[in-house]
Order: C-alpha cells, then sequence, then structure tokens
C-alpha cells in the first residue's frame, strides 16, 4: 500500500498542476473502500502519496525552473541555477532529496515523542504571532537583493500589491480589479511564478546564448554525483538538522507555515553562509536548508491535525476529511482509543520517506539526464507543461495569460537586475500577512500596540529587526569602504 | 541602457500611481469605528503601492543621474532570439482558444522540431503526434484532469 502510494505521488508531484493536495483528494473516495477492513492501510496509502509528491515536486523546480507546490518555489532561487548553470543537475537533484530525507526523518522523531505538547504550545500562536512570523521571512530575504536594497524592497511591495488583488478576505470588498470578474478571486501566485521563472527563463537563456543552442552538460551524471552530495551535506549537516527543527515548528503553525518555514530556512542560509554572493547563483545551502525545513513543515503540518484536529496544510486537511470520512475523530481521543492507526501513520512517515529517498535516489541519473535533452524539443515541452501547470490550476485560460504576461515581465526584470525572488516572496506570503496583520488589528481594536505585546511575538519582531538590519548595515558598511577606497585610488593619481 | 532603466521604474511608478487612486477610499486609518481593525479594504494595497512609487521614483532618479552602462542589447541577434520565442508562443497560446491544448502542442512541437532543431520529417511527424498523445493519456485518462479541447471536440470529430 506504501509503494503504491509513494510511487504515485512521485508521478503526481512530477507532473505539472497536480500537487499532494489534489492527489490525495482524488484518492480519497478509494480509500473508503480499503479503509472498511484497515483504516490504517487507507491513511498509509495517503500519506505515502503526500510524501511521494513532496519529494517529485521539486524535480520541476529544479530541472525546469517551474515549481509545484509553494514551499518548492524556494528551489528556483538555487536550484535551478546549480543544475544548468553550474551544471550539475544530479548534484541538485540528489542535495534536495538528501535534505528532504534528512529533515522529515528528523521532524518525524519529533512528531513520535512530542506530538501532543508541541501542538498545544502552536494553540499559542495567536495572529500577533504568525504576522511576526512573516515579517521575520521578509527580513531574511531583504538580503537578497544586496545590489540594490531599493528594488528589492520595491519588489516586494509589488509582490504585496499583486497579492492583495481580488475580494478583501476581511470585508469582501473586490480590490484592484478593475471590473474583471476573472481575478475577483486574486492572482494565483502559481502562473505568477512559472511566467517570472520558467518562461522567465527560457527567454533570458534565448538571448545570452542564442536560440537552439547546444547546452554543455557534463557527460558524468550519476551516482558520483550522489557521493558528492553526502560530501556536501556532511559539512552543512548542522545547517540541515537546524533548518529542519524550525521547518517542523512552522509546519505546526496553521496557515502557510510550509512555505514561510523553506523561505526562513533559506534566508537563515544565506544570513548564516560565509558565501553569501553565491546564493542565487547556484549554492548548494541554498538547495538544503530551505528543502530540510520544507520537508520538516510537512511532517509538522500533521502533528496540530492528529492531536488536535487542526490540520496545518491544505494537504493534511484533506488527511483530516478522511478520517472522518473512515469513522475517526482526529484529537486528543484518537492516540488513546485508536492507538494503532497513529502508531501505523507515524510507521508511514518513517517507511515512506525511507522508499521515497531510496527511488528517488537510484532515479537521480535518469532525472538529471532529461537536461540532455535537445534544446528545440526541451523548450517547447517546458512552455507546455508551463502552460498546464498554470491551466490546470482553475481550469482557466486567464492563468495561462498571466503566465506569459508574467514570462515576458521576469525577462525584463532579470535584465533591468530587479531580483525576482523578494517579488515571489511577497506574492507567495502576501496574503497570510496582510490577514494576520488585520486580524490583530481587528483584535486589539486598532491599536496596533498588539504587534508586540506578548512575549513570543515581541522576541520574534526584535528577531526581525534584527536580520533587517544586518544586510542593511552591511551594504551601508561596503559601500563606505568602497567609497573609501575610491577615493584614496583618486587621491594616489592627484600625488 | 539608463533610458531602459528610468522607462522601467517610470512603468513602474503609473502602475503604483493607478493603484493608488483606485484603493484611495481605505487608505487612511479609520477612527470612526466603521471599519473593523481601524483599517478599510484599501489601506494594505494603497500603502504597498506607495513604497513601489517612492521605490520606483529612487530608482529613475538615480538611474537617470547615473552612468550610461553597458547596451541593453549588444546587436540585434539577442532581440531576434527572444522574438524567435516570444511570437510562437503567443499565437500557441490565443491559438488554444480554437484548436484546443493537443492540437496547439503537437503543431507547437512539431514546428520547433522542424525549425530549430532541423529533424527529419518522420521525427517531426512522431513528436507531432506522441507528445499530445502522452499528455492526454497522462492527463485526461489517468487523472481526469480536463484541458481545453479543439473545436473538432465539439463537433464530435475528435476527442481531444
Amino acid at each position: 500500500m506504501l509503494f503504491v502510494g509513494v510511487l504515485l505521488g512521485l508521478i503526481v508531484g512530477v507532473l505539472p498542476g497536480l500537487g499532494g493536495t489534489s492527489a490525495v483528494a482524488i484518492l480519497l473516495p478509494i480509500t473508503v473502500i480499503i479503509a472498511r477492513t484497515s483504516p490504517t492501510s487507507a491513511v498509509i496509502l495517503l500519506a505515502g502519496v503526500y510524501w511521494g509528491a513532496l519529494f517529485g515536486g521539486v524535480v520541476t523546480s529544479i530541472l525546469f525552473n517551474i515549481p509545484g507546490e509553494p514551499w518548492s518555489v524556494v528551489l528556483l532561487f538555487d536550484g535551478f541555477p546549480l543544475a544548468k548553470r553550474k551544471n550539475k543537475p544530479g548534484v541538485a537533484l540528489a542535495s534536495s532529496f538528501f535534505a528532504s530525507f534528512v529533515g522529515a526523518f528528523l521532524a518525524t522523531v519529533l512528531f513520535t515523542f512530542f506530538a501532543r505538547a508541541l501542538a498545544d504550545f502552536a494553540l499559542s500562536f495567536g495572529p500577533p504571532e504568525l504576522f511576526a512570523v512573516f515579517v521575520m521571512s521578509f527580513a531574511t530575504l531583504i538580503g537578497l537583493g544586496a545590489e540594490s536594497p531599493v528594488k528589492a524592497v520595491m519588489m516586494i511591495s509589488f509582490g504585496l500589491l499583486l497579492a492583495a488583488i481580488g475580494f478583501d478576505t476581511i470585508t469582501g470588498q473586490p480590490r484592484l480589479t478593475f471590473g474583471q470578474i476573472g481575478i475577483l478571486s486574486g492572482i494565483g501566485f502559481v502562473p505568477v511564478t512559472i511566467g517570472l521563472f520558467g518562461i522567465g527563463e527560457i527567454l533570458a537563456s534565448a538571448e545570452e546564448s542564442g536560440i537552439g543552442f547546444v547546452e554543455r552538460l557534463s557527460a558524468k551524471v550519476g551516482f558520483a554525483d550522489l557521493l558528492e552530495t553526502l560530501r556536501e551535506l556532511r559539512k552543512r549537516i548542522w545547517l540541515v538538522v537546524s533548518t529542519g527543527i524550525i521547518g517542523f515548528w512552522f509546519g505546526i503553525l496553521p496557515g502557510h507555515g510550509a512555505t514561510a518555514g523553506s523561505f526562513l530556512g533559506y534566508g537563515l542560509a544565506r544570513q548564516w553562509s560565509k558565501n553569501k554572493a553565491e546564493f542565487g547563483k547556484g549554492e548548494i545551502s541554498g538547495i538544503m536548508a530551505p528543502q530540510a525545513a520544507a520537508d520538516a513543515a510537512a511532517v509538522g503540518s500533521l502533528v496540530p491535525m492528529i492531536a488536535l484536529g487542526v490540520p496545518g496544510s491544505p494537504t493534511s486537511a484533506v488527511i483530516m476529511a478522511g478520517l472522518f470520512i473512515w469513522g475517526l475523530t482526529p484529537g486528543p481521543l484518537l492516540f488513546t482509543e485508536h492507538h494503532d492507526f497513529v502508531w501505523g501513520l507515524i510507521a508511514s512517515i518513517y517507511l515512506g520517506h525511507l522508499l521515497t529517498f531510496v527511488i528517488c535516489l537510484l532515479a537521480v541519473p535518469l532525472l538529471a539526464s532529461i537536461m540532455r535533452i535537445p534544446y528545440a524539443i526541451l523548450t517547447p515541452f517546458i512552455v507546455l507543461i508551463s502552460v498546464i501547470g498554470a491551466y490546470s490550476l482553475n481550469n482557466s485560460m486567464l492563468d495561462v495569460f498571466i503566465t506569459i504576461v508574467f514570462g515576458l515581465v521576469g525577462y525584463w526584470l532579470r535584465k533591468m537586475k530587479y531580483p525576482l525572488a523578494p517579488l515571489v516572496v511577497a506574492i507567495v506570503l502576501g496574503d497570510s500577512t496582510e490577514k494576520t496583520l488585520r486580524q490583530s488589528l481587528i483584535a486589539s481594536g486598532g491599536n496596533p500596540m498588539i504587534l508586540v505585546q506578548w512575549p513570543i511575538a515581541t522576541i520574534l519582531m526584535i528577531l526581525a529587526v534584527v536580520l533587517l538590519a544586518i544586510p542593511l548595515i552591511r551594504t551601508v558598511r561596503s559601500r563606505g569602504r568602497a567609497a573609501s577606497v575610491e577615493a584614496e585610488t583618486v587621491g594616489t593619481a592627484i600625488d | 541602457m539608463r533610458q531602459y532603466q528610468v522607462a522601467t521604474a517610470a512603468a513602474f511608478m503609473f502602475v503604483a500611481a493607478v493603484a493608488m487612486i483606485d484603493s484611495r477610499a481605505g487608505a487612511m486609518v479609520d477612527t470612526t469605528g466603521t471599519q473593523p481593525g481601524g483599517i478599510g479594504a484599501g489601506f494594505y494595497p494603497f500603502w504597498s503601492a506607495f513604497v513601489v512609487f517612492a521605490c520606483a521614483a529612487v530608482v529613475a532618479y538615480k538611474s537617470w543621474n547615473g552612468p550610461e552602462g553597458a547596451p541593453a542589447y549588444e546587436g540585434r541577434e539577442g532581440i531576434y532570439a527572444v522574438l524567435k520565442l516570444v511570437i510562437p508562443m503567443i499565437l500557441a497560446v490565443v491559438a488554444i482558444r480554437w484548436l484546443g491544448f493537443y492540437i496547439v502542442s503537437g503543431l507547437y512541437m512539431g514546428l520547433f522540431a522542424r525549425w530549430i532543431g532541423r529533424y527529419s520529417w518522420l521525427w517531426v511527424l512522431l513528436l507531432t503526434v506522441g507528445m499530445p498523445a502522452a499528455i492526454y493519456s497522462a492527463f485526461e485518462l489517468g487523472f481526469r484532469v480536463s484541458l481545453p479541447k479543439s473545436f473538432l471536440y465539439d463537433l464530435g470529430v475528435l476527442p481531444f
């Protein structure tokens, strides 16, 4: 059952437009039949799909620059550059799989021992704390536009503006729709991101290397990459472990925890790294850290669902629907009344990840060889899967047009040296950030002090300010140093 | 490059100005108690647009007074390469409305295989038929995901 689930999940994860959530939803009616004999087998099948899709979703991000899930968006920043520009698709894929496995394994151990206690603590996180978490995610990413902080701030604000399009979730008023019914529900981050990164990259490559250029991929795409990745992982094991723990905690938080966790994992990896300049150009830490956080967050999102009956992610919400259909009630009593079910689920997390990890590692040489497909086939293929990915989201051609428009916008912004990563982060997290801010203000009757009134929120806000200040101070200092060097040079020339 | 930087920043200023005008009604903190939490629907987009406008103005000013920099395009080859991709892509997306996804994807793959790859007609034919068939099998038959169909589907001539 687990093997079938994992395999289905991997296929669904690789296919554009289909994610773990839709695959679990599609399989839900089948599990009703399975659950008649054993609900544990049913949940193992769904969990297998979930883990398989998590691993599969990274493949399109790394090889085609097209994200499958919100938390694999962050892999576009370094995964694709490592695969394509540095000519190491095998290392890029293996880095992601190894980090996924370590992050998920760590999270499962935490799940096994601390599920109830952590879930209870997570409930103490209200809108002000969640808002502080989102601010922290943005703060770590300001440094991504280190070349021009003004452009980075501009891109974040532009992303927040795009995220605000459509119905206001609090008052129900349409915003920035200009009478267009098609965008009343907002502009999805998937078509925008596919356009900015997937299509934009194709156009940028065509300009740089000419149309029909032959990729100079290394001949040795194979198991040597796995050994190299293992060596790289050993160097970064504490980074992967710490971002895994952070990711697990963020996964327990409701809403966009996993996505915020992956972005924060990336931002922290960059802050802690000595090779900051390499980020965005194919730095392995930029793949491992967010991937460990994202997979740990996916495991973490099951904790509140199982322990309290509060789903932590869309996929865990669908699995929770399955529990109700099978006649089980998630919550504290599940641990005592159906402990075989809970332990079956926990065992499926351990085994499911191991199975997915082994299958993916064996498939690395095959997957990496996709990059060797000739330009005349690969390029139109990427355009076609971009179209499928955008269309199948809402069965809407409008999303396809949005993808193409943002493809052109992405190409141009890249050319004009605007950082795209902060823009994407803001589009993905913008809605949740606004919602938590406004919920906080409603709760306090409009008093903004609520954002720093409670101890956890205050600590997180202080951390956000510190994280925000570090890259800005660094930029100012490096500019000051450059100016003094220039002045000295001019002075010497005059003498 | 300088004029392109200024033009891009000006385009952002225009978009931000339109957004600010559209959401100006709820821009200010409301103390009358008519808006939940004191801020209305327009507050967030207005101030986001304001920051975009201010930053774009700074970028435009700095670009205008900065050095000319490298030219945006070195010769015409770069523009031609981009246009060779953009024009068929836009035509294909527009054609999906009438020809459906599967016919368009076959033609699009075939066009690139022949035009860019210079493959033999046999390979072109294989790609033109094989790619839509593979996508149809995976999405329509395997996962029951419906993609746009052609006018021939409406007439009952083709299954896609």
